[in-house]
């Protein structure tokens, strides 16, 4: 009986430090691909092909999970918006078709500016409030709600929407220069620094125009 | 007390006796001598190869034989046979008996017995006795080849007396063979024979000697185109032909191809060593890639040695 304790020591440690389960290595590779594509698309660092989210996309595919391809898409587009870019949203809507998630709906029509389609429950919780802002219109409750999202990215998308669907806002722009350049995501950085600088321009504050446009020049080199 | 020798030899010669004797009887007693027999009588129109001792057979077994032949007060022959007590259960009431003469070998009485149920065969019954002769068969069998036979030469004679025959068909073939050949020897047309009318010779030889003038009308054609074949022959292969500039042109290009061969040569030398190269990048990618697969391993397994795997998690930024 005395032999038999530490065997059963040993038994419960072996059991304790086993997996539940494995976990598949596409699932493991996408998850790194897309977050390789992330970084590589706000530091301007992917090329135009876009290769990291390919590579995603083929390991999603893999995986034949309709659910997490949906997911990779809709991340590609709330990059695009949050550097100010214009998006295609068919390949989404095909797999919606085969495979309808009425949150990733919802999340698509917050990038598209459908704010009045959205149901506010089926968006991630650090939309909520711009939601509310953006159905209100109101620059102030925005730019309170945006500054309260916590996650850099999450916020400088929140920025690009309300930049691309209302009139632009010194403020607010000004935040998404610091949460860009704080980051060091070059591509917004320098979409937000143009869209300032036509922002002063159309408001007629040349000088600082000029500034903002010295400095792009500076920092386009 | 000793035995005397005489005593010995008394006893010898007694177990010798008694020895022989048993050997005797024993043999006595498997070839069935003092078996009790059955007779039987048959009954044959013919005493014709009933012999005495012919075996009587069972299923291909001889059971018995033929004891005595005798002719009965009625003309009829009576055949007695010998059937031993031990295969008497063969015979019954509805069994037959067949002659069976064969063709080769010897002839022997067939007992058929249909149901071995029947009661036993009663000893003073007189069965008939069938006979089967293969030769007999053979004979009317090869009967009516024979006949056919006699057809056959029958026929042949006829032929013959025909072939022989002066008015006979083959005379008559070789006449008119004959005849064919006189007329063929004589000086007639082929088409007067053929015809057999002179009429229609004439106006087929009339119809040839048109055809004769339509030739040299055809000659003379021939002639003139002939002659537009010459100058065209002038104009093509003449000093200032057609075919002469061409030839030159021809020269020209050929001599130009030449100089492009070599160029064509030097591209293909050009497009193999790209390929060359090319497949040197693709061994060299392949590299990389097995170098890239490597170490990702490797951080795998670091990573597990490290700590247990954080579990991935794809959601929307």
């Amino acid at each position: 009986m005395r032999n038999s304790v530490p065997f059963l020591l040993f038994f419960l440690f072996f059991i304790a430090c086993a997996s539940p389960s494995q976990i598949p290595a596409w699932k493991n590779n996408a998850t790194a691909y897309l977050e390789d594509y992330k970084i590589g698309f706000l530091t301007g660092k992917e090329g135009p092909n876009e290769p990291h989210f390919a590579k995603a996309r083929r390991e999603l595919s893999s995986g034949n999970d309709l659910h997490l391809l949906s997911v990779a898409y809709l991340t590609k587009y709330a990059l695009h918006a949050a550097s100010l870019e214009n998006f295609e949203t068919s390949e989404f809507a095909r797999l919606y078709r085969l495979e309808p998630t009425p949150a990733h709906m919802a999340y698509c029509h917050l990038l598209k500016g459908n704010f009045s389609a959205v149901e506010p429950t089926l968006l991630p919780p650090q939309y909520q409030g711009f939601l509310r802002a953006a159905l209100s219109g109101d620059v102030k409750i925005a730019l309170r709600e945006i500054s309260s999202i916590h996650d850099p990215l999450s916020r400088l998308i929140a920025c690009g929407i309300w930049t691309r669907y209302f009139p632009s806002d010194e403020n607010l722009l000004q935040m998404a220069i610091q949460t860009a350049s704080a980051q060091g995501w070059r591509r917004p950085l320098l979409a937000y620094l143009e869209k300032l600088q036509i922002h002063y321009t159309t408001h007629g504050n040349q000088a600082q125009a000029q500034a903002v446009g010295l400095r792009l020049e500076i920092l386009k080199k | 007390m000793p035995l005397s020798r005489e005593f010995k030899v008394g006893i010898f010669i007694l177990l010798c006796g008694l020895l022989i004797f048993s050997a005797l009887i024993y043999l006595a007693i498997g070839k069935g001598v003092f078996e009790k027999m059955h007779v039987f009588t048959l009954s044959s129109k013919s005493g014709d190869g009933f012999t005495e001792g012919m075996p009587v057979v069972f299923s291909g077994f001889n059971i018995g034989k033929v004891h005595d032949l005798e002719l009965s007060d009625t003309g009829i022959v009576l055949i007695k046979i010998k059937i031993p007590d031990r295969h008497v259960k063969w015979i019954r009431s509805d069994s037959s008996f067949v002659l069976y003469r064969p063709l080769i070998g010897a002839a022997r009485i067939v007992i058929n017995t249909p149901h071995l149920n029947s009661p036993p065969l009663d000893k003073n019954k007189i069965s008939d006795v069938s006979t089967i002769n293969d030769i007999n068969d053979a004979i009317t069998k090869v009967e009516p080849v024979l006949e056919k036979l006699s057809q056959i030469t029958d026929h042949v004679e006829l032929l013959t007396r025909n072939l022989s025959s002066p008015k006979g068909d083959f005379h008559r073939t070789i006449e008119n063979t004959r005849l064919l050949t006189s007329s063929l020897a004589s000086k007639k047309s082929i088409v007067e024979m053929m015809l057999g009318d002179e009429e229609s010779t004439k106006s087929i030889q009339e119809s040839l000697k048109k055809i004769k003038s339509i030739s040299t009308n055809i000659d003379s054609l021939v002639q003139k185109v002939n002659q537009m074949a010459d100058m065209t022959n002038d104009q093509l292969f003449g000093s200032e032909g057609t075919f002469l500039h061409v030839n030159l042109i021809l020269k020209d290009i050929s001599s130009k191809l030449k100089k492009l061969d070599q160029s064509v040569d030097h591209i293909n030398r050009i497009l193999s060593e790209a390929s060359d190269g090319a497949k040197d990048i693709r061994n060299l990618r392949s590299d990389i890639d097995d170098a890239v697969r490597s170490i990702d391993n490797a951080v795998q397994k670091i990573d597990a040695l490290l700590g247990p795997q954080k579990k991935p998690e794809i959601t929307t930024p």
